[in-house]
């Protein structure tokens, strides 16, 4: 009761944050890391069970290159583009995730196919040139602030909008946990062999967890792109955004609901920290201490930062 | 056209042969210590960079350039292995855990790489003859890395079947517990093969240093490269590597001449996603049940 409390009153805060403090830049800081919190929490939904992909980048790619290039070539509202690249998005997942859990892909070998496959995706976009503009990527056509066509110029439109999406994010992670899925799940992350012998359609099961969190991935790029107006293949897939993804999720704890959250707002904040503070000299800086934090996290603290300190908290009651 | 395929072909035997290498250090380094190093390219890229800084910046003779990259890659080898290979190993972390604590070095190396060195191209600018015969053009860099890396191959071939020491490694690879009841410390194995995988990633940037010019982000595109080779011919079959690195050489020169890079590098993560799924022990692996 009092945990519910609580986070309504943290939402509530955040909430009503841009009343008080009006500036368009911690806006824009909020933005991002809400909408990069809900694309890592979509990740985890995977990764607390064992099924640790770092090729989520071919998810964000293939949602928002569908959704931005329907938009600028046929002028489809993003509302509906969205769906339409999520559902791509899903059909990707369903083709290398049945090909994965049929032949029994597991680990650090299921990690390396979807890297590949996240690649896979970068070098599509980057190949088709002529419609995608390749390396350069494009810029979506400006409507000014349109519902209708999921633009804005004011930045505290994406800030709500984005938060909605997390809090969605997040309650698709509850339903999750309560529902038969979340057991059977747990059960196959912890002994594959013996929960089929249990009976549990391993398949099936893995099957609907990796659609959901590839639809939702394909929901938050298109939100991203929406918000930057503006698609790039090296931020919306490939190794480099997929592995982000992961460790942003990692550094937090994919194990618990708030952990992707933390790692994302966490890891957001330093790089802009430095990026403010040090400027462009020290371009690399902040990755340099974000990956041996990494690094370290790993090897020292595998339940993540916000996991381990409600491990200690849990010690102590 | 035949004759533009006939040079992509020649060109990527040649590519093969470093590539061959570049495969056989990670594939000894998983054999030995069962760790992906995902960030073997990159230590490549580290060893170009300590030419490049030798050969343009100190302006020493670049041979011997070449020659001081070997210990020092072999020092960082070591250094790997004491600062994150080693609590690794003792934290016991699965597989998984390792792939990511090497994927997160991955982004420390190229930043640190990009902050010291910057984000320009940095190349050793020199210009060696171009050779043809018949209507094959080759490059006498690449010439040069062939047969190089082909000497070095038969050089640890011996090395690994002849010595007393190279038993000690092989024997370690094939079953650890048998081995340490021999008499074989491990970890000092560990480290003894983590600096000739350092070693190797100096002799490579030698190598590469008059092909490529050298950018913080150049590794990964070989540790891809490695690790699809190493899959390709089973992990941990040194002969399997062999034989993986021509047909990927061959495969990525030939679709580059015939469609595009992109196009190339697509067909050959296409080859690894496909033995992944069906063909996990390689071309030459034996399957081993789990």
């Amino acid at each position: 009761m009092a945990a519910t409390l609580t986070v309504i009153l943290v939402f509530a805060a955040v909430g009503v944050f841009p009343y008080f403090v009006p500036s368009p830049y911690l806006l824009h800081i909020g933005t991002l890391i809400f909408i990069w919190s809900f694309i890592t929490t979509a990740w985890s939904y995977m990764g607390r069970f064992g099924l640790v992909s770092l090729g989520h980048g071919a998810f964000l790619g293939v949602g928002a290159y569908t959704t931005g290039l329907l938009f600028n070539f046929y002028g489809l509202t993003p509302w509906v583009g969205m769906l339409l690249g999520g559902l791509a998005a899903v059909g990707l997942a369903v083709v290398i995730g049945y090909a994965c859990f049929r032949f029994g892909v597991i680990g650090d070998y299921f990690a390396l196919v979807t890297l590949a496959l996240g690649e896979v995706v970068a070098l599509t976009l980057i190949a088709f040139r002529d419609i995608t503009g390749g390396s350069l990527g494009f810029t979506l056509k400006s409507k000014g602030t349109s519902l209708f066509y999921f633009q804005s110029e004011e930045k505290i439109h994406f800030y709500y909008v984005s938060l909605a999406f997390l809090i969605l994010g997040l309650l698709v992670w509850k339903w999750i946990d309560r529902s038969r899925m979340q057991k059977a799940l747990r059960a196959i992350g912890e002994d594959e062999i013996a929960a089929s012998t249990l009976g549990v359609g391993i398949i099936r099961y893995k099957m609907v967890i990796t659609m959901i969190s590839a639809f939702l991935t394909a929901i938050g790029a298109v939100l991203y792109a929406q918000y930057i107006t503006y698609l790039n293949p090296h931020t919306l897939s490939g190794v480099a955004p997929s592995l982000e993804i992961a460790f942003k999720a990692i550094l937090g704890g994919m194990f618990s609901l708030w952990g992707p959250t933390v790692g994302t707002a966490l890891i957001v904040s330093l790089e802009e920290y430095f990026r403010v503070v040090y400027g462009s000299t020290f371009v690399g800086f902040s990755q340099i201490i974000y990956g041996l934090a990494l690094v370290l996290l790993i090897i020292f603290l595998p339940k993540g930062i916000y996991g381990s300190v409600q491990d200690w908290f849990k010690k102590k009651a | 056209m035949t004759e533009l395929l006939l040079n992509s072909i020649v060109n990527g035997i040649l590519l093969g042969g470093v590539l061959a290498l570049l495969a056989f250090g990670m594939n000894l380094i998983f054999g030995v210590v069962k760790i992906i190093h995902l960030a073997y390219g990159q230590c490549v890229m580290l060893g170009m960079y300590v030419v490049y800084t030798l050969a343009v910046q100190m302006h020493l003779p670049v041979i011997l350039s070449c020659i001081i990259a070997l210990p020092v890659m072999g020092i960082v080898g070591l250094v790997l292995q004491l600062l994150v290979i080693n609590p690794l190993l003792k934290a016991k972390a699965n597989p998984l855990t390792q792939l990511l604590a090497l994927a997160g070095l991955t982004i420390v190396v190229e930043n640190a790489a990009q902050v010291v060195w910057g984000a320009d191209l940095r190349g050793i600018n020199i210009q060696l003859p171009l050779i043809h015969i018949g209507n094959v053009f080759l490059r006498t860099s690449n010439l040069i890395a062939f047969f190089g890396a082909l000497l070095t191959l038969w050089g640890l071939y011996l090395f690994l079947n002849r010595t007393y020491l190279g038993l000690a490694i092989r024997s370690i690879a094939q079953d650890l517990d048998s081995a340490r009841l021999m008499g074989i410390n491990p970890r000092m194995i560990y480290f003894i093969t983590m600096a000739a995988g350092g070693i190797l990633t100096g002799l490579i940037a030698a190598f590469f240093s008059p092909i490529y010019a050298v950018h913080p982000h150049f590794g990964g595109s070989f540790t891809l490269m490695a690790f699809i080779i190493v899959v390709l011919g089973g992990m941990g079959n040194l002969l399997g590597g062999f034989i993986g690195a021509f047909i990927i050489g061959v495969v990525t020169s030939v679709s580059a001449v015939l469609t595009s890079t992109e196009i190339a590098d697509i067909i050959v993560l296409v080859i690894f996603i496909s033995v992944i799924l069906i063909r996990p022990q390689g071309l030459l692996g034996i399957r081993v049940s789990k």
